[in-house]
């Protein structure tokens, strides 16, 4: 029995079809990655699967029970980190997840350890009684979180997670979140750069305009096309070749009498031989 | 009831972090109303055999009281669409109506701020009211009329300016036609029926009746709590259909 499974996901907002039938599951301690532009469904279908819409036409199963978003037991199964770091800005870190342990039955000494825990984990406890909004971009990131891991959650959402941070800051996250798969957690999460996908998936579904358009390992998908690119320079812009081995490309890039450039596969060549653009955010 | 306990717990830290403004606000208002209407205008007025002060200070401890309580709108209104916490609660395990009873209390929490000091300053004034249950009943039900009121509104309206619209053309003209500063019956006839249909006249009849202790039409109580369901249910329709 798979941890999460989608069924033929559709969802209209007015005239606009967002999900166009998205079918997919996860395994206990995967960690899945929904790689796509903006717009192509990601976000939506996260929503969905958390109960922040629950207007929808398909199915969505927890370890082989239909989700109900009011199911107090499934809720407690799944952890939220939203794209948008909302947290309460003028309360404290330690506020803000107090009232996230209420939210979800932690109360008194157990909900005080359970903080400490989650702050510990996070590098946060000395930062626990400032007040959110003092707190860096990284910080903020880090303490939505913490705040998510507080009532013990076996999957994990994470919702474009490194957005709007700095490159450093962004490197840390990543191993931040091998942290959480190597803690057992099943780990899903959107978003559109290519690297991040390509370091922390185990698997990708690469998505477009409310499809699902490629769905396997990072490296398998990638090998479809080879493994190395030769980019060459054309009067109609950049045109790519695919080669298994850097040997063949270099051979080929001899025998081309222009600007070329050799370079490894990456999930963005997958997605744009699939759809004909290139990820655009 | 968890989510009672996290709503209301967040609210509550909140304001103490600007208790100062909420209760200097809810002392300058009534406070300015009082001087103008109680000790200018009508100092030595009377209206039934009761002077106009003693008439006046019910009145005003409705609508500050109103204010305070349907005042967590732009709270809500805020903490939903641009800090986005809202979507905190909808991915907790909780029903959506521990989510409308946790901001009623914060807004019935609110309403008696203003109440606790005109009651206090009418005790010091030798005004003499009568305190009674019937008094804290009506108060209650008032508050959580306009809490669900303000909790609706800030559920349905998409902006500010939506929300000072119906602060314009709702709130305001309620503050002043339903026998807060002057009672409904001495209104123009053309505007009374206006006045009729605000729910703050009934509460202030109710509560300035017990106050007062006056004979007041029992419709008006069943009205007040009928309303106070339909505006729990109206409410709730709203939450379960949030973000949605």
């Amino acid at each position: 029995m798979s941890e999460v499974e989608v069924r033929d996901l559709r969802k209209r907002y007015g005239r606009i079809e967002a999900l166009k039938g998205v079918s997919f599951s996860v395994e206990e301690g995967e960690t899945l990655a929904l790689l796509g532009p903006n717009g192509a469904g990601k976000t939506t279908t996260i929503k969905i699967m958390t109960g922040l819409i629950n207007q929808y036409e398909g199915e969505v199963y927890y370890r082989g029970k239909l989700f109900d978003a009011y199911d107090v037991a499934m809720k407690k199964l799944i952890g939220v980190v939203p794209q948008h770091n909302n947290l309460d800005k003028d309360l404290t870190v330690y506020q803000n997840l107090k009232i996230h342990g209420l939210l979800f039955g932690l109360s008194g000494r157990r909900l005080d350890r359970k903080i400490d825990e989650v702050l510990e984990f996070t590098g946060l406890l000395e930062h626990k009684n400032r007040k959110a909004d003092e707190l860096s971009g990284g910080m903020k990131r880090r303490a939505v979180i913490a705040r998510a891991l507080l009532h013990d959650p076996e999957i994990l959402y994470l919702d474009e997670p490194t957005v709007g941070l700095d490159p450093a800051v962004r490197r840390s996250m990543w191993d931040f979140i091998v942290r959480l798969r190597r803690e057992g957690k099943t780990v899903i999460l959107t978003t559109h750069y290519i690297e991040e996908a390509d370091a922390l998936a185990q698997r990708v579904l690469i998505m477009d305009r409310g499809r699902i358009v490629a769905e396997g390992e990072p490296e398998e998908l990638k090998m479809k096309l080879g493994r190395f690119v030769l980019e060459v320079e054309t009067e109609n812009g950049i045109e790519e070749e695919f080669f298994k081995s850097r040997e063949e490309a270099m051979e080929r890039a001899r025998a081309i009498n222009a600007p070329v450039r050799i370079r490894e596969v990456n999930l963005e060549d997958v997605f744009l031989r699939l759809t004909g653009r290139r990820i655009e955010v | 009831m968890n989510g009672i306990r996290a709503v209301y717990y967040r609210e509550i830290v909140n304001f103490k972090n600007r208790w100062i403004k909420v209760w200097s606000a809810s002392i300058i208002y009534p406070a300015l109303f009082l001087l103008a209407f109680g000790y200018g205008i009508g100092k030595n007025a009377h209206i039934n055999g009761t002077s106009y002060v003693k008439f006046l200070i019910p009145g005003l401890i409705t609508m500050s009281s109103m204010n305070q309580a349907y005042g967590i709108s732009l709270e809500v209104h805020i903490s939903r669409y641009y800090y986005r916490l809202f979507d905190e609660y909808l991915v907790a395990p909780i029903k959506r109506w521990e989510i409308v009873v946790g901001e009623v209390l914060y807004g019935i929490t609110k309403g008696v701020i203003p109440a606790v000091v005109l009651l206090a300053y009418a005790i010091f004034a030798h005004l003499g009211y009568r305190l009674g249950l019937d008094f804290v009943v009506y108060f209650l039900l008032h508050l959580c009329c306009f809490s669900l009121l303000g909790f609706i509104v800030a559920m349905v309206v998409r902006s500010h300016a939506d929300q000072a619209a119906f602060s314009t053309f709702v709130m305001t003209p309620m503050i002043f036609l339903s026998d807060t500063f002057y009672p409904i019956e001495k209104m123009p006839p053309f505007v009374r029926p206006l006045g009729y249909v605000f729910p703050l006249t009934y509460s202030t009849k109710l509560i300035r009746g017990s106050l007062l202790g006056l004979e007041v039409n029992p419709l008006y109580k069943f009205l007040l709590l009928g309303l106070a369901l339909v505006l729990f249910g109206i409410a709730l329709f709203v939450a379960r259909r949030a973000e949605g």
